[in-house]
């Protein structure tokens, strides 16, 4: 009696595809960069730059599309596995064509989710700040201001989602489901996790955008805002803040830490809850050191300046500088294997962390040096308009394409049979 | 090894667990330190510099005018059409830099410069005839600019220009409204100070070099190759400064003060004004304030010698298109702090701010609405305030 093979789709795929190095490194990681560097780019030019074609970097607009792309690439394949897309594709179409193929359908999504969610149902039938339209509606708010601030509560839905739908399939392991077949499983975790992604944002935007219009509305969200004493502001941005550092923990426990400390724990429940609780602890201990740092750097923040002086930014730029820092860890892990992989667990894991934390700063230092003579934006750091997480995220999303899409390409080349590879190269 | 298991823990795992052990309490500690009040004994504690600017007796400032543009929803929507607000203010083909038939965002300072140069600067109203013919929302340019008439403790007096406006037709207008015209070309006017680059504030320089080629002027450092190109366009031939970003004093009493920072529509650095006024105290005068006005009054506490703060009177950058931001809100209630006597705002401090403002029992002057200014709840065009000690 033959059984009928049940479709996996991609789950598994990542780990168990081998991906082999064309040249001996770092050949491979140089050519990716430029590969990469370039598609940034041209993509920069036609999307977002400010002298380029479309110019979405209004900011708003460019930086809500960008963050929304990061998490329905994260729904694609760590949600979904890839579903509808079967494991004879991934495995055998030119990644090219997957890239082009599965972007595609991400940028349908896309636009779906923003054309259709959120502006067409969320913005006409509850809350009227998704709709541009509709707040035109209030006397004084120009067509311009009503697309920033539908796109504002856009992405600010945007930074709990990227937090929440990596979330689950890393810490908590797609517990309680992790059992359904694909696409049960993708779509109990996105309703999930867009469950609980609403009541964080009605607990920590809501208000934010409840004052942004005169007067308060008071029979709304709550105003002022609950953490204005403890944050010193009463912008949203204080938690836009602590959310980034949690994206940016997960992802770093996701990769250069290989989920580690807390894979150790044997117990499930015990594991996934200390993992996806710790994650949190960890975020928001960076979150007030770098808050820290900048007032050793700058001086203390005063309530009520603006730019770098003001606690609204500092906060902000905390999240920014995080993103920094995930750019090399992503790096490490996808192009460079995770090296170093020699020592012990601890000690891999201390030396990358130790190589991200230089990279960032490195990264940091030249996109404060050169964004405006490359980028379209505007030199210094705290122009109100500018909002660095928009080409370290834009960056951030192709890299995920090339990693996940078209199994690095072209440095590196995908077997499906056993090859002569250089066996210490081969990424598993 | 296998004894060492058979007790619960061998050597290795207690190591690893005291190494991860570490790093979370490490971890932990660093965060909960960073926001405990124990940090605050790292923050470097500098001393007020104390700079001495002399004092002056009083200060009146006249509203030139205060209407940048008339119509925000056609300002708004040429920078929501250019590409946002990150976008090169020279390049929107907006007056007096417009090509023939100029479109939205594809002109450039070179193209409008070369249709109105012969014009410049004595036949301005041909250039604007153009601006007309081909700009985009030429009707909708207007200008920010003030007189500031200061009265030294010996008496005598100083005229202080800020700003030049940017339409320049209704700058012209203006001028010869309150009688600059005239006081330029009497050169009754000392020096005149551009706040920054930005197109209101600017671009209606012609106006000011029609009147008098020769008037002292002064830039903060940060302009544009283009904005440095246009004054020697204009027909310019006085001295001209580019301050450095600090503290710059102007005169007994009066000091400018330029910050380097990035401003939208592609500017960078602003210059505002410090005037000590003898006992009453220090007042602030603004362009735009893109710095904020509460980090202006925060920069005068480190830097200059004074008993304590007077008055205000310019842009306070808060709402300049209406919009809000709860940021904003933080200024609204911070502001208190800073126990300002007078304040007397307009232009981009925004009707909503100065409503705000009022709301929380600020001692706002109220204006009267007249020349195209919008709203009494500021001060408008032709209005004026006075800065002096009671009695």
């Amino acid at each position: 009696m033959e059984g009928k093979v049940e479709e996996r789709y991609g789950e598994g795929y990542l780990e168990e595809r081998k991906l082999v190095p064309r040249w001996p490194a770092p050949w491979p990681q140089i050519v990716n960069t430029i590969f990469l560097l370039a598609v940034f780019y041209v993509t920069w030019w036609i999307f977002q730059d400010p002298r380029g074609w479309m110019r979405m970097y209004t900011p708003y607009v460019g930086y809500m599309y960008t963050r929304w792309t990061l998490i329905v690439l994260i729904w694609m394949v760590y949600v979904y596995y890839y579903w509808p897309f079967r494991r004879h594709q991934l495995d055998n179409w030119h990644p090219v064509l997957k890239g082009v193929v599965m972007t595609t359908v991400s940028v349908i999504i896309l636009v779906i989710l923003i054309k259709g969610f959120f502006e067409g149902l969320l913005g006409n039938l509850s809350m009227a700040y998704f709709n541009p339209h509709q707040l035109t509606k209030l006397p004084g708010v120009t067509e311009f201001f009503a697309i920033e601030y539908a796109a504002l509560a856009c992405l600010m839905f945007a930074a709990i989602a990227s937090w929440l739908s990596p979330s689950w399939p890393v810490a908590m392991e797609m517990a309680p489901w992790q059992n359904l077949k694909q696409p049960a499983l993708g779509t109990t975790v996105l309703v999930v996790t867009f469950f609980i992604g609403t009541i964080v944002y009605f607990c920590t935007m809501h208000p934010h955008m409840g004052i942004l219009y005169y007067p308060w509305q008071y029979f709304c969200s709550i105003a002022p805002p609950y953490w204005e004493k403890f944050a010193d502001t009463v912008s949203g941005n204080f938690h836009v803040a602590w959310i980034m550092c949690c994206t940016i923990i997960v992802w770093t426990y996701e990769s250069i830490w290989e989920r580690y400390p807390f894979r150790v724990i044997k117990n499930d429940w015990t594991r996934r809850l200390v993992a996806f609780f710790g994650i949190i602890a960890i975020a928001w201990c960076c979150f007030l050191f770098l808050y820290f740092a900048q007032e050793l750097w700058w001086g203390p923040a005063i309530r009520g300046t603006r730019r770098d002086a003001a606690p609204d930014w500092r906060w902000l730029h905390v999240g920014e500088m995080m993103v920094f820092f995930l750019l090399p860890a992503l790096f490490v892990t996808f192009y460079c294997n995770n090296w170093p992989r020699k020592f012990s667990i601890p000690v891999n894991w201390l030396i990358r962390t130790l190589i991200s934390i230089a990279g960032g700063i490195a990264v940091y230092w030249l996109y404060y040096n050169i964004s405006h003579l490359v980028l379209g934006t505007q030199k210094g750091y705290s122009h109100p308009q500018q909002f660095p997480m928009i080409p370290t995220i834009w960056l951030i999303n192709l890299m995920l394409i090339n990693h996940w899409f078209m199994d690095n390409w072209p440095g590196w080349k995908k077997v499906n049979a056993p090859e002569t590879v250089h066996a210490e190269e081969v990424e598993t | 090894m296998a004894e060492e298991e058979k007790k619960g823990l061998s050597r290795r795992d207690f190591v690893k667990g005291l190494i991860v052990g570490g790093a979370a309490g490490t971890l932990g500690s660093m965060g909960v330190y960073s926001y405990s009040p124990w940090r605050k004994s790292h923050f470097a504690k500098a001393a007020p510099k104390n700079i001495d600017i002399g004092e002056c007796k009083s200060l009146k400032i006249t509203n030139i005018s205060e209407t940048s543009w008339f119509d925000n929803k056609n300002l708004m929507g040429d920078i929501k059409g250019a590409g946002g607000l990150l976008v090169n203010q020279y390049t929107y083909n907006w007056p007096p830099f417009a090509e023939k038939k100029g479109q939205l965002g594809k002109g450039s300072y070179e193209k409008g410069i070369k249709e109105i140069k012969q014009w410049l600067p004595n036949h301005l109203d041909k250039a604007w005839q153009f601006q007309v013919e081909n700009a985009v929302h030429p009707e909708n340019a207007g200008g920010y600019a003030c007189l500031i008439d200061v009265e030294l403790l010996d008496g005598s007096r100083k005229k202080v220009l800020l700003d030049s406006g940017w339409s320049f037709d209704w700058t012209e207008k203006c001028f010869q409204r309150e009688g600059i015209d005239r006081m330029l070309a009497r050169r009754e006017i000392d020096c005149l100070v551009i706040s920054h680059e930005h197109f209101d504030h600017f671009w209606g320089f012609p106006v000011t070099v029609k009147y008098n080629p020769e008037i002292p002027m002064l830039i903060p450092e940060g302009f544009y190759t283009e904005g440095l190109q246009y004054i020697k366009d204009c027909g310019y031939r006085g001295k001209l400064t580019v301050v450095k970003p600090g503290l710059n004093p102007l005169f007994p009493g009066c000091a400018t003060y330029v910050f380097a920072i990035p401003i939208i529509c592609r500017v960078y650095g602003e210059q505002s004004l410090y005037f000590n006024v003898k006992d009453a105290g220090m007042v602030s005068v603004t362009g735009c304030c893109h710095q904020s006005i509460i980090q202006f009054a925060e920069t005068a506490q480190k830097t200059i010698k004074y008993k304590k703060n007077f008055g205000v009177y310019g842009g306070l950058h808060i709402s300049p298109f209406e919009d809000w931001d709860p940021k904003y809100d933080d200024l609204v209630f911070a502001l208190k702090k800073y126990n300002f006597e007078k304040i007397g705002c307009n232009h981009c401090t925004g009707i909503v701010c100065a409503k705000k403002f009022i709301e929380a029992g600020y001692p706002v002057v109220r204006g009267t609405a007249r020349f195209r200014s919008k709203d009494t709840a500021y001060l408008g065009n032709g209005d004026t305030i006075e800065f002096k000690a009671a009695g």
